[in-house]
């Protein structure tokens, strides 16, 4: 799961929840997805608080490298 | 003998007058263009520039006419810089054309309008090709001026949707000469990086000419080749400007570029929650649509009569009370896992919750979690996210939401 994109956890997520609401499902079955559910939510959520709130500078240097500075903004 | 000049000689000396002139080697002038013919195969332009009462043959050669920034046609006034020759064949003098440009401010709108067209039929504002931003973007990418108040719009309005959104800004003129290029580096470096989800480019407002870098061939071109979602971000007071058109989304300021950069933290996590509960309960009633139908089964007439039936019905219903049991811890222990990593997510203080619409009942000091607590008549304190009301309770009534438990 940790190579999943949020955008794909989220849309098996969808794909779970759909399937369960359905209801056409054997019991192991619904077990088991309502398992993989709470652990793709869980992954989401983790997803969610990934972001530092960082500022940076991208800047391309003389020798055509990019390299992030500071930003002394704001 | 008199003397005399041959016709050349007499052409010679007469263009070297001319191009002895101080005025006549550099000048600007203004006419109506007329007579106009474009030779396909040598790319030279020929035709008439005129006035009410005048005219002059004019030529403007390929080299020139290969950087026009428009497609000069008849009838238009133009504005042309050029020199004044001598064409020898024909013994006539005419302007030989360096540079050009539609005369005035509607000569700017027509510019537009030419570039714009050109760049439709070439496919570049093409509805299908545009990208959709994806659900989580955290980190943004911003192409503008370190200085402009545009900047600081965004960084603010994305600071309140995501607190921990990630910035990645590269500094560019919105105006002026390198503006275009400036702009549009910009946005081959944020793709050459690729640590960035969506790119926002943009300024605040101004005045068509303020705004034609975003109307520059070389930022519409950035931005089609993105592979990175452009949002648009150009202030307006005119109508559009090319950078809208190409963008995968347009905003109509930097603000609401923003708004529609990155999604509502809360919102996504509100979405997750709403998700969970949507499976707990779909869950749930998969094991009673089960169970009632077992009941209905086990209830006919048939299984009531042999001994040896009843005895089977007796461990089955105990089997039955068993499966259920588990079935509840297994969901219950799902639940509390999820619970804790709620909990871990924290950031949600209560006061943030309470902004959302909900309220806190207390009475006294304690907590009302129960409604069999609270008799009518009671006064009760209502906590809001802004203040607190004293109420007083009328009535009771259990149940009307349904437990919340699982």
């Amino acid at each position: 799961m940790e190579k999943l994109s949020f955008e794909e956890a989220l849309t098996r997520l969808e794909e779970i929840v759909e399937q369960l609401e359905g209801g056409k499902l054997e019991l192991e079955t619904s077990l088991k997805l309502f398992e993989e559910g709470i652990k793709l939510s869980q992954y989401c959520q983790k997803q969610l608080q990934k972001a530092e709130g960082k500022i940076k500078n991208l800047v391309k240097n003389l020798d055509g490298t990019l390299e992030l500075v500071d930003w002394e903004g704001e | 003998m008199q003397e005399f000049l041959t016709v050349s000689q007499l052409n010679g000396y007469i263009e070297a007058l001319l191009s002895g002139d101080p005025l006549l080697v550099d000048l600007w002038v203004k006419g109506e263009i007329s007579g106009l013919k474009v030779y396909q195969q040598s790319g030279h332009i020929y035709f008439t520039l005129k006035d009410r009462d005048s005219a002059v043959s004019c030529v403007m050669f390929r080299s020139r006419a290969r950087s026009l920034k428009f497609r000069p046609e008849e009838g238009m006034e133009v504005l042309l810089r050029g020199y004044v020759s001598v064409f020898s064949r024909q013994g006539r003098y005419q302007l030989y054309a360096q540079e050009m440009q539609p005369f005035g401010l509607g000569g700017l709108y027509l510019q537009l309008e030419q570039l714009k067209q050109r760049l439709a039929a070439a496919g570049y504002f093409d509805e299908g090709r545009k990208k959709s931003l994806p659900r989580l973007v955290q980190r943004v990418g911003i192409v503008t001026s370190r200085d402009g108040a545009a900047l600081r719009d965004i960084l603010r309005v994305l600071r309140q949707r995501y607190q921990h959104v990630d910035v990645v800004l590269v500094h560019s003129s919105v105006q002026g000469a390198e503006a275009p290029r400036e702009l549009a580096d910009g946005i081959r470096i944020l793709n050459e990086y690729a640590g960035v989800e969506v790119i926002i480019v943009g300024r605040g407002g101004g005045s068509l000419e303020d705004l034609m870098a975003f109307n520059s061939e070389d930022v519409v071109q950035a931005i089609f080749d993105s592979q990175i979602p452009v949002i648009s971000a150009v202030g307006h007071e005119v109508d559009f400007t090319l950078s809208d058109l190409a963008a995968d989304i347009r905003a109509a300021t930097p603000t609401q570029a923003a708004q529609m950069a990155v999604p509502e933290l809360m919102v996504l996590e509100e979405m997750l929650q709403n998700m969970q509960a949507r499976m707990g309960r779909a869950l749930l009633n998969t094991v009673a649509w089960r169970t009632e139908a077992l009941d209905r089964v086990m209830m006919r007439r048939v299984w009531q009569e042999s001994p040896l039936i009843k005895d089977s019905i007796r461990s089955l219903n105990e089997l039955n009370v068993r499966l259920a049991r588990a079935m509840q811890d297994r969901l219950g222990q799902a639940l509390k896992r999820q619970e804790v990593a709620g909990a871990a997510l924290g950031n949600l203080s209560p006061l943030r919750v309470l902004e959302r619409g909900y309220a806190l009942v207390k009475a006294g000091e304690r907590l009302v979690r129960d409604v069999d607590r609270v008799e009518p008549g009671q006064v009760l304190q209502v906590l809001l996210h802004n203040g607190e009301l004293e109420v007083e309770v009328r009535s009771r009534k259990k149940g009307e939401h349904g437990e919340v438990e699982f």
